[in-house]
């Protein structure tokens, strides 16, 4: 079957290829994509970590080209084909080469009025209905580690907070003259899971997802939208008679308005999802039954500021979400702690055990990160976030919050802050709630702009701080700080090439309870945890930027963790990488 | 409206809306999880002197402060049998927690004092009481049985490799399960694997359970010194409906067990020392031949109409030595009381 495909795939590539000396001439068919050569060295560093059994060093690399296909048979229509061609180091004349169709899309405009897509999609709606958080401690990344962010970002199809999922989806919209202004229509229909075979005899179910928005413009300062999701099983697919329902009801009304240099915006926005599993087919007749039923809403006020002249960005908002508010969309998390492992030294010590993951590992693995949809909350970790570990859908959340940004005039000072302080809306485990106070902060100074050269040389420094908090008996008492503080520079010592030095650390001490979760989602168990540790990444490295997207980056990472009193060692590790990437 | 008058509208909103948190609490209670372990009630046992032959059980009664893992271990005196219950839980009710009389394993209990122990994982606290079996519970209950007391069945039929060394496929009285009589099955047949087998007739058409709910019940006894490593008992049940148990009377065995039938099977390792009653749900039983499209597998234990117990053993001579390790063995899988029960296994009765 896979080598039927490659060979379907060669042979496309070379009657596109054909077909694109044709191309050249009436622009039918052309090519874009991204090459990309990356090179890394891992090391053990043995004074730190009593590891008789792991390997000193690993290197591991590959090269990947990935060709992105565009054809437009007619005008109104595209077809668009990704193929990757991927060749680990260590790898010959075929043998560790893979090809592979990563994107398959074809879209269109029906009469100039409806839109199409067919194949892969990229969704996103409301933050409550479907979207993809950005994962913890990536607020406010550095210079020199935004080139493994990318990767993560590139690899696991994360764009503009969007699932990428298979399916199909339309959109259209009516203008009008009198009493409103107009109405978009967007809906979809996908299969983020197909069935699968579980064991001899048994069958998972289809999973889909299907929804639509409709947004109005009702006049020039006021708009309504409403948004429906629902994530859903279809039992007769499988062998299950037990099929999951999720469906979410969203509405947002925005009122804006405008003088000569401010702009301001309000919005309301308000909803409920339920969540069930279907009991079908039952023996003897019985009817249909439902299971683990909840049901829950969520609502926020927000006012945003913007001065026109982009200098001022403030925000100011309100957010309730009940504990039962469950949206598979919107609370799905990019880490997964739960189901992957880290992939750079997995186990550590002659014990053998699992190596926690740090900062490093959530920097540059890709592997650790998820493209599905979960029908359950998923598991995190309080010392990288704990506040908001699914985003604004947190469930079980109330409280105010605060973000704003300033830019000096000739972006000699970019500053970023957020803050929020949030409550429980009812406790887990007891009835005391727990606390929540949240503060992000960033600055970027262009040392540059101050001196008027025209080479670069700037400091960013970033520092988040959360803080958890939960009163009543010494049992079920807990308090939880984390600190982590970014700081990096960069220096443009000639012409588009860059020396970069940053560093990156995380300290967390105190206290929390982990909460267990059985299949339909339900509490089962809280695991008492202490944590004291330190989490660190130092980088120095070098950049040619050839042009913007076209890059060679050569950099040295030393990186580990440190634990007080706790059942782990301390690990320190050391990397040399190399990536050059190329944006056709 | 002014705007002054709107944000104080606003703020006061807010604040109101913040106030809407709810009581009580999601999940399990961490002060019960994480609590110093206490014994809120002690352990009461009900009926102290049981006549578990009249269908009487020991009922027992505790309450903690925290759900734990807890353990009641009953062991008989005179015998050494023993039964353990365990569950997680903050309580033990009498209603659900009760013992009816029989052992987790071999040997079964008599008439005699038993020692009950309740113990906690993780906690030092144990809580101990004695009971005095009256009468002990009898294994007979069950919608067939074959316990070889009578002599093997007028209609069953034996066959075993006649050529092997020290073959025993006869009624025997010096060690039983339960009762005085047992079913000897072994020998040496260095060259191949079958060493014999029986068949015995069935007829439970008037049982209604499904075959989720029907389990076959068998005791085994290997070797009790030396094992025979590569030995092992096949239980084949037949629902084949249209042809008699033995009308070919040269085969030397019934009729039902042919691979174009239906038939279900179930292999059973012989590894270990001494007696052991195993219990198998009859749902757990795989068809003889699954690929044959012309058989329609549909399980029915009102349709069972015949069941053969066969010895098999890995050959070891020193001209065929597949299991070396065996060589001058005799296999040995005696059986006793073979009872089919419905909706639990013997043990659990």
């Amino acid at each position: 079957m896979k080598r039927s495909l490659i060979h379907t795939v060669v042979f496309f590539i070379m009657f596109l290829s054909v077909i694109n000396l044709c191309a050249q001439v009436n622009e039918k068919i052309w090519f874009d994509g991204l090459f990309r050569s990356y090179f890394a060295r891992d090391a053990i560093d043995k004074s730190k970590i009593d590891d008789t059994i792991s390997a000193n060093n690993t290197s591991n690399g590959y090269n990947i080209l990935d060709l992105n296909t565009h054809i437009n048979p007619i005008d109104d229509i595209e077809v668009f084909a990704q193929l990757r061609i991927r060749n680990s180091f260590g790898s010959f004349f075929g043998s560790g080469t893979e090809i592979n169709v990563r994107q398959l899309r074809a879209k269109g405009v029906i009469n100039n009025k409806v839109r199409f897509s067919i194949g892969d999609l990229f969704l996103k709606q409301s933050k409550f209905t479907l979207y993809n958080y950005d994962e913890e401690l990536s607020g406010y990344e550095n210079d020199l580690l935004k080139h493994y962010r990318d990767i993560i970002h590139y690899e696991n199809f994360y764009r503009e907070n969007r699932w990428r999922s298979q399916g199909i989806q339309t959109d259209f919209s009516f203008e009008f003259d009198r009493f409103i202004r107009s109405i978009d229509f967007d809906l979809f229909v996908t299969r983020p899971r197909g069935s699968s075979q579980i064991n001899e005899s048994t069958y998972s179910s289809d999973l889909l997802l299907s929804g639509g928005s409709i947004i109005s413009k009702i006049n020039k300062s006021l708009t309504l939208s409403g948004n429906y999701i629902n994530l859903f099983e279809v039992a007769s697919s499988g062998t299950r008679n037990i099929s999951l329902r999720n469906p979410i009801h969203d509405m947002l009304l925005t009122h804006n308005f405008s003088n000569d240099k401010n702009h301001f915006e309000q919005t309301l926005q308000t909803g409920f999802s339920k969540r069930y599993w279907l009991h079908t087919e039952l023996e003897n007749n019985l009817e249909d039954s439902i299971s683990n039923y909840t049901e829950g809403m969520y609502f926020e006020l927000e006012n945003k500021f913007i001065k026109k002249d982009s200098t001022l960005f403030l925000k100011v908002g309100y957010r309730y979400v009940d504990p039962n508010f469950r949206s598979a969309g919107a609370q799905s998390r990019r880490l997964d702690y739960i189901s992957k492992s880290n992939t750079i030294y997995p186990n550590y010590t002659n014990m053998s055990i699992t190596r926690p993951t740090s900062i490093f590992d959530l920097a540059s693995d890709e592997q650790l990160y998820n493209q599905n949809l979960s029908s359950i909350l998923m598991g995190f970790n309080p010392i990288y976030s704990n506040i908001l570990p699914y985003g604004d859908a947190t469930p079980n959340r109330t409280g105010v919050y605060m973000d704003a940004k300033y830019y000096n005039k000739n972006k000699l000072f970019i500053s970023k802050l957020n803050a929020a302080f949030f409550n429980e809306v009812i406790g887990q485990g007891t009835l005391e709630k727990r606390n929540f106070l949240l503060f992000k902060g960033a600055a970027k100074i262009n040392f540059h702009r101050l001196l008027n050269w025209d080479k670069e040389l700037s400091i960013h420094v970033s520092s988040e701080s959360e803080l958890t908090r939960r009163g009543g008996d010494s049992i079920s008492s807990l308090n939880l700080y984390s600190h982590h503080i970014n700081t990096s520079i960069n220096a443009e010592i000639a012409k588009k090439f860059f020396l970069q030095a940053s560093c990156k650390q995380l300290n967390a001490n105190g206290n929390e309870f982990l909460t267990e979760r059985n299949n339909y989602g339900n509490i089962t168990y809280f695991t008492s945890t202490h944590i004291d540790q330190k989490d660190y990444l130092f980088s120095f490295g070098m950049l040619y930027k050839f042009r913007d997207n076209v890059y060679a980056n050569l950099h040295y990472n030393w990186w580990g963790m440190k634990f007080t009193d706790q059942i782990y060692s301390d690990y320190k590790y050391n990397r040399l990488l190399l990536i050059l990437s190329v944006e056709l | 409206m002014k705007i002054k008058t709107k944000l104080i509208i606003l703020l006061g909103l807010i604040f109101f809306i913040q106030g809407c948190t709810k009581n009580g609490f999601e999940g399990p209670s961490i002060e019960n999880l994480y609590a110093d372990f206490e014994i809120n009630e002690p352990l009461k046992i009900i009926n102290t002197n049981p006549s578990f032959s009249n269908n009487e059980v020991v009922s027992f009664h505790c309450e903690f402060n925290k759900p734990v893992q807890w353990k009641i271990s009953i062991q008989g005196l005179t015998t050494t049998a023993t039964r353990e219950i365990n569950d997680f839980s903050n309580r033990i009710d009498s209603n659900i927690i009760f013992w009816s009389g029989g052992p987790s394993q071999f040997p079964f209990f008599i008439e005699e004092d038993c020692a009950i122990e309740l113990t906690f994982e993780n906690e030092i606290d144990t809580l101990r009481d004695t009971i005095t079996i009256v009468s002990a519970k009898t294994y007979e209950n069950g919608v067939w049985l074959e316990d070889f007391e009578d002599g093997f069945p007028e209609n069953g039929l034996i066959y075993y490799n006649s050529l092997g060394g020290g073959m025993t496929f006869s009624i025997e009285n010096d060690s039983a399960l339960l009762g005085n009589s047992y079913f000897k099955m072994g020998g040496r047949v260095n060259w191949d694997w079958p060493l014999g087998n029986i068949d015995l007739p069935i007829n439970i058409s008037t049982t209604s359970q499904s075959s989720d709910n029907l389990y076959i019940n068998i005791g085994i006894l290997s070797d009790l010194l030396d094992v025979h490593t590569g030995q092992f008992i096949n239980i084949l049940i037949s629902e084949e409906t249209n042809t008699p148990f033995n009308d070919n009377l040269e085969n030397n065995a019934s009729d039902l067990f042919e691979s174009t039938m239906e038939v279900y099977k179930m292999k059973i390792p012989v590894d270990w020392q001494g007696w052991q009653l195993k219990s198998f749900r009859y749902s757990d039983f795989e068809p003889i031949s699954p690929n044959n499209l012309d058989i329609n597998y549909s399980m029915n234990p009102s349709d069972i109409k015949a069941i053969r117990i066969s010895c098999q053993a890995c050959p070891s001579s020193s001209g065929n030595p597949i299991c070396p390790e065996n060589f001058d063995k005799d296999v040995r899988t005696d059986i006793d009381h073979i009872i089919f029960t419905l909706n639990s296994n013997l043990l659990d009765q």
